[in-house]
């Protein structure tokens, strides 16, 4: 998106990458930030609660919740309620984010607990520190099967998805964009720019959906 | 007073250390006595890879595992075949403690050996016994507290890490998830403060005691009383 956005003449944005709960503290604390963009809608509604945003937050992207292999593997599962991931497994583990620490990981423990797959898979979980350790996981063949966010699957030539976990198995995976008090006429210029549809195109190629 | 759950993380991260430090202290005892008392050439290049794991990123060194000894890695399916498995096993956790900790254990041991006048050898030497003899018997010995310093700096490094062992071997319960892994995955719950509290006591307790341990171990030394 920064790329695109300078092909369109503009000065590149300086970008600070970030767990969303440090981002918003650091905002919080003053660090001079224009713009937020976060996975967790949780953190925007904290840093709205503190007075630090211009304008109201806008949903600007959905993820979805793939199950992947490696892209050799012939491996076929159908999600549906009460499928039975340990078998396909096969003796192997499931690459997952901790579903104890990470986003990713409470995500695809509650799409597993709706479709009553969560207690036969636990035993065999492989909790990695971030959803890309997992997507490594599964990449280099440790692990024969994982759960991460497509957008995770389309980066990773290494690995294929096998199949989409329902929207409605786990709580929407939406991203917030919100314009923090510093903004300037730049940023706010950006803000617009990243949900025209100009820029939906490149999103969309990355996998990301739109909510 | 320990629930069942913090029971087993103290034992398997004891387990972790114990074994992490048993694999690293000889080797680690070997290398220092290279670098102290021998020139040879790549000399420089071996000090810079032994210093590897300390100068880079531990999730670095756990990625590296991976590619390396990882179950489809350079070497695991050679290790596999003689029964050597270390992803997503305990074994593994062992192995990236040991290597992270692997400089620090070098650098205490080398520095007491450098520290022996190489005269006290050398008389040994005249005396007629043979290399092996010399370096049971004198360099072993008078080194000893920077061996003990050395496993003690290898042990609590071991009980600490992180980085590695979860890029390498994820955090399993009761497999590879150690105090630290633990620590980490509660205060990430919200309402979990208390149970990452009485973990990160339980650290501290036992990093106390193996601090008393290695005290005791350094006085009761081979000839420590003579000198005292």
């Amino acid at each position: 998106m920064a790329g695109a956005w300078r092909a369109a003449g503009h000065e590149a944005p300086r970008i600070a990458y970030g767990a969303s709960s440090a981002l918003a503290r650091q905002a919080d604390a003053g660090a001079p930030a224009q713009l937020f963009l976060s996975a967790d809608l949780d953190w925007i509604d904290w840093l709205a609660r503190r007075r630090h945003l211009a304008a109201p937050p806008v949903r600007l992207l959905a993820n979805d919740l793939v199950l992947i292999a490696p892209a050799a593997s012939r491996v076929e599962v159908r999600i549906a309620p009460g499928f039975d991931l340990a078998r396909a497994l096969a003796g192997g583990r499931l690459a997952v984010a901790d579903p104890r620490a990470v986003p990713a990981g409470r995500y695809a423990r509650a799409a597993l607990e709706s479709l009553g797959a969560w207690k036969g898979v636990q035993p065999r979980l492989a909790p990695a520190g971030d959803v890309r350790a997992a997507l490594a996981l599964v990449a280099r063949g440790e692990a024969p099967l994982g759960i991460v966010y497509r957008t995770d699957a389309l980066a990773e030539p290494r690995v294929k998805v096998v199949a989409t976990f329902p929207e409605a198995s786990h709580p929407p995976i939406v991203y917030g964009m919100a314009l923090l008090d510093g903004a300037g006429p730049e940023a706010r210029a950006f803000a617009e720019y990243a949900a025209s549809p100009p820029a939906r195109t490149v999103w969309a190629r990355h996998g990301f959906r739109f909510p | 007073m320990l629930s069942g759950e913090e029971l087993g993380i103290v034992v398997l991260s004891l387990e972790v250390a114990l074994a992490s430090v048993a694999a690293s202290l000889p080797v680690a005892i070997a290398v220092a006595w290279l670098l102290a008392r021998r020139d040879f050439p790549g000399k420089t290049a071996l000090d810079a890879l032994v210093h590897l794991p300390l100068v880079l990123p531990p999730v670095v060194v756990g990625y590296l595992l991976l590619v390396v000894l990882g179950g489809n890695g350079v070497l695991g399916p050679a290790l596999a075949s003689v029964g050597v498995v270390f992803a997503f096993r305990w074994t593994g956790a062992a192995l990236a403690a040991a290597v992270m900790s692997f400089p620090l254990v070098v650098r205490a041991v080398r520095l007491s050996m450098e520290a022996i006048d190489p005269r006290i050898e050398a008389a040994g030497r005249t005396l007629g016994a043979r290399p092996w003899r010399v370096f049971a018997t004198l360099t072993l010995p008078l080194a000893w507290p920077g061996i003990v310093t050395g496993a003690l700096l290898g042990f609590a490094r071991s009980l600490g890490e992180f980085g590695a062992t979860i890029t390498f071997v994820a955090s399993i319960p009761g497999e590879t998830e150690t105090l630290p892994l633990a620590i980490y995955a509660y205060t990430q719950v919200p309402g979990a403060e208390g149970h990452a509290l009485r973990l990160s006591i339980l650290s501290v307790i036992l990093s106390l005691a193996a601090l008393a341990v290695s005290e005791w171990l350094v006085r009761r030394r081979p000839g420590a009383a003579r000198d005292a």
